[in-house]
């Protein structure tokens, strides 16, 4: 109870403290000043904001196995998302259609495996995630 | 007179029953030729080998290819250079930054693409563009079809490929017929004109040139009887040809033999029927032979070996102009087309003799079969095994052991063998972490020379490559910051002192966890097995479903237990892909002569451990490349990032190099059989093989490293403590990575770090926040 009015009250006080700045002094940086290398990273990663090729072959081949997914060939979905896995292995959408075409075929141990690597991979999605979790939740109550 | 005549009559009764027993002998023999003939019509009337297939081939843009091991891959796939742009099946042609194809039809389990034209530009090792020829369209990935590593041959050893009538084209047939038995569709199977006749040409040229069999009693020969050349047999040939006539259609007969005519040799194989031989000699499908073809594989029956276009040219030739001639004469062709046919050269497409590509893998692969699957099955019911391998990167594995053993043997004379089986050996494990595919494998150095696969049949003591399991047991308790003991020490062990073997660069000062992976050292390694406890670093060996026993003695922290190379590969795998154990699969799928699915494999993956310790112990592998016993790799041209970890063991009886990357894993390891030395550690003997193989195979590196999952923090620490460095404070500041949970809770305490307050201030602020 103690600590928790030290806390606020050292946050009320920081916050009138800054409030009262009119420019914020530079403060010591934890980490070094930014290199020149790390700029050529810096523009290295936004130009990467381009699909990687390999990662547009995987997406390709990720369509494919959801198309058969939908159609019923299961065991064919499967192959061809290996394939997609082998090309670019962090598409996690792959491990997302791989969990759906295990559950399909039964195999619910194997379905989870896919599901936490899809979880895994597709976490900053706002797209896939709120998907990978329902579909853990098909999976729990499949396991039950 | 009486009794003359009771004689007589007698006589003449006596020639009757005999007369009627012989025919019923010869009718019942009929009949039991019938029998003989339907068993044989009604079942499976050839033995058709299993073929074994690589994987197919993905090729995208962007992709990095290594040209030379791409084209070599498409000439195995009988890809045949043309000059001109490539306008049928299997044709092909080389620019210098492109190649262009004429695919063939895909035809794969699950997949079925009718072949069209393509053009795949290279620019700087990568491909730069796929274009279909047909209609402009850019791919955005192509497929080569699967290549065929292996036929499962029975005792025979004949390959063919089975037609139906209606596929051949009508030239073939009348070039069979006018070659061979131009009346065929008037006889019953004997034709008393073809003896006469060549009676009358053979005594008129002093030798046989002609025989009088007509087609049914040339399939009979073939089909039934063995080749020895008697009376009775030359009877038994007449009754069961005059037989097949009565039984079956000429159509029916006409088939079997276009499919049972034996047609030539393709090393020690024997090529059978048309539907082969047209791939064999000219390297198309049997119903895009043209005349010329026709007549020379028809003018081929009388004697392959004689007239085939492999031997001689100008006798094929010279005997397919007599087939078209005769072909004129009887009015199947007009004399424009048989001058026309007449002037072409006689073109064939060249052939590489069947030899057991990967034949460690193939062998492998065999054994993965349910035991449903016998050897005399697999060479007659033509069954299609689809595997994970990669023929190239096969290809850049064997040069690369051979290149490497070769290499050793020159530097270190004292390792050369005179005797085959007693050679320096190697293996090499390439395996896909994610999926678990076996991309290849080469259980030895010369399969001619010994069939034992080191690769999966091998126990062998994997030395300090067996250190990360050691290193990951710890994980829980310690940091890769934390410094471990490297004092030489008596450890006292079930009542038994023990010392390790081994030294320490800086041996007593200490060493931290990263270092002493990266440095391989073992009085470190002691230090943290007995801190962490033999039976958790035995917990933590089985759980990577290692097949051989593993008992709780000190030395298993140092790797003297053995290990089969296999299994050493998969559980490393475990590392590279998010803590997942994946199966090794080498079988995809095996699929009957008609096409049917009988047994089918996927990736399988097993959770071993975390994803956020899968990602340390990786980070803390990048180390023994970077600065380790593996630093020499980037003068091999290893500039991109990757983990891995040598293993030696003692007087140097093995070797070991594994390594890896998130797209793929290659292992390592050179020997000898007899365990003796190799004079040299795994960064010398196994490391330039490891270094040598990955570099030719850029399709396979992405440059990429490990995305960092959740669990796993990176914070600078103190070089001297271990602890949380305190900026401008701590002299040697370093980034390490830590488990989340695993954090070092406080800033460096050494009072001269602590100066600067602001840092003082911060823990203070963070203590307060974690009350």
């Amino acid at each position: 109870m103690e600590a928790k009015k030290i806390r606020l009250w050292v946050s009320y006080f920081i916050c009138f403290i800054l409030s009262g700045c009119a420019a914020v002094a530079s403060s010591p940086a934890r980490h070094p000043a930014k290199t020149p290398s790390d700029a050529r990273i810096e523009k290295k990663e936004s130009r990467e904001a381009k699909p990687r090729p390999r990662e547009v072959a995987s997406l390709h081949l990720t369509e494919q196995g959801q198309m058969l997914l939908e159609s019923g060939k299961v065991d064919e979905a499967i192959g061809v998302l290996e394939r997609a896995v082998s090309i670019y292995p962090s598409n996690g959408k792959n491990y997302y259609y791989l969990a759906e075409a295990w559950l399909r075929k039964g195999n619910v141990a194997q379905a989870r495996e896919w599901n936490r690597l899809a979880g895994m991979y597709l976490a900053g999605d706002s797209e896939w995630s709120p998907r990978v979790y329902e579909q853990r939740g098909r999976l729990h109550v499949q396991n039950r | 007179m009486i009794f003359r005549k009771s004689t007589k009559k007698k006589i003449v009764l006596s020639l009757w029953l005999l007369s009627f027993f012989i025919v019923l002998g010869v009718l019942l023999y009929c009949l039991y030729l019938s029998i003989l003939i339907d068993t044989r019509f009604s079942g499976r009337r050839w033995g058709i080998p299993s073929k074994v297939y690589s994987d197919s081939t993905l090729l995208f843009p962007g992709q990095k290819v290594n040209q030379s091991l791409l084209i070599n891959k498409l000439r195995r796939l009988e890809y045949r250079n043309v000059a001109h742009a490539p306008e049928s099946s299997g044709e092909m042609r080389r620019g210098e930054a492109f190649v262009e194809l004429y695919l063939r039809d895909l035809e794969m389990p699950a997949k079925r693409q009718k072949g069209f034209p393509v053009k795949i530009a290279f620019r700087n090792q990568e491909i730069e563009s796929i274009i279909r020829k047909d209609n402009g369209a850019a791919l955005p990935i192509l497929e080569l079809e699967p290549e065929k590593i292996m036929l499962f041959f029975g005792p025979e050893r004949q390959q063919r490929q089975l037609v139906s009538i209606d596929r051949v084209p009508k030239h073939l047939i009348h070039a069979v017929l006018a070659a061979e038995d131009s009346r065929f569709f008037e006889h019953h199977g004997f034709d008393i004109r073809s003896i006469l006749r060549a009676i009358y040409i053979n005594i008129r040229h002093g030798t046989i040139r002609q025989g009088g069999s007509t087609l049914t009693q040339q399939l009979a020969k073939s089909y039934f009887l063995t080749p020895e050349r008697t009376f009775a047999r030359k009877i038994k040939e007449l009754l069961m040809a005059l037989t097949m006539e009565i039984k079956y259609r000429k159509h029916v007969i006409f088939e079997i033999y276009l499919n049972e005519i034996y047609l030539g040799q393709k090393g020690s194989v024997s090529i059978n029927g048309v539907g082969e031989a047209a791939f064999f000699y000219f390297g198309k499908p049997v119903e895009n032979l043209s005349l010329a073809e026709a007549a020379t594989m028809a003018g081929l029956i009388k004697s392959p070996g004689l007239y085939s276009p492999y031997v001689s040219e100008a006798k094929s030739r010279e005997h397919r102009n007599k087939v078209l001639h005769d072909m004129e004469r009887l009015g199947y062709i007009t004399r424009t087309q048989m001058d026309g046919a007449s002037q072409e050269p006689v073109k064939t497409v060249g052939f590489t003799a069947y030899g057991k590509k990967a034949p460690y893998f193939v062998d492998y692969v065999s054994k993965q079969l349910p035991t449903l699957y016998s050897q005399k099955i697999l060479s007659s019911q033509g069954l299609s095994l689809y595997t994970t391998l990669d023929s190239q990167v096969q290809e850049a594995a064997e040069n690369a052991l051979e290149r490497g053993l070769a290499r050793l043997e020159k530097t270190h004379p004292s390792l050369k063998r005179s005797h085959p089986e007693g050679k320096l050996q190697g293996v090499i494990i390439v395996m896909q972490p994610k999926t678990g595919y076996i991309l290849a494998m080469v259980g030895g150095r010369d399969y001619s020379a010994t069939q034992f696969n080191r690769a999966t049949q091998a126990r062998r003591q994997p030395g300090s490559a067996i250190k990360p399991f050691v290193y990951l047991s710890g994980l829980d308790q310690f940091t890769p910051a934390t410094e471990l003991s490297n004092e030489q020490k008596t450890y006292d062990v079930d009542g038994k002192s023990w010392k390790p073997h081994g030294k320490s660069s800086d041996s007593g000062k200490g060493i931290r966890m990263r270092d002493a992976l990266a440095r391989s050292d073992n009085l470190a390694t002691v230090d943290l097995a007995m801190k962490v406890g033999l039976d958790r670093i035995v917990d933590t060996v089985k759980a990577f479903q290692f097949s051989t026993p593993v008992k709780p003695q000190p030395s298993l922290a140092l790797g003297a237990y053995e290990v089969i190379p296999l299994e050493l590969a998969r559980a490393y795998c475990t590392f590279a892909s998010d803590g997942v154990e994946p199966y090794p699969l080498s079988l995809k799928t095996l699929v009957d002569e008609n096409g049917n699915v009988l047994e089918q494999r996927h990736m399988t993956i097993q959770n071993i451990i975390s994803p956020a310790k899968a990602y340390v112990m990786s980070d803390m592998m990048r180390s023994v490349v970077t600065e380790g016993t593996a630093k020499s790799a980037k003068n091999m041209g290893i500039t991109f990032p990757v983990a891995g970890k040598t293993g030696t063991t003692n007087e140097y009886r093995d070797a070991w190099f594994v390594g890896y990357t998130p797209d793929v894993l290659v292992l390592v390891w050179v020997g000898f059989d007899n365990g003796e030395s190799v004079s040299a550690e795994g960064a010398v003997a196994a490391l330039p093989i490891w270094a040598d193989l990955i570099r030719a195979i850029p399709q396979y590196i992405s440059g990429e490293w490990f995305t960092m999952p959740p669990g796993v923090v990176k914070e600078k620490v103190c070089s001297q403590s271990g602890q949380l460095a305190v900026e401008r404070g701590c002299p040697e500041p370093f980034e390490e990575v830590f488990l989340e949970g695993n954090v070092p809770a406080e800033y460096c305490q050494i009072p001269e770090h602590r100066a600067y307050s602001g840092e003082v201030l911060k823990t203070w602020w963070k203590k307060l926040w974690r009350r």
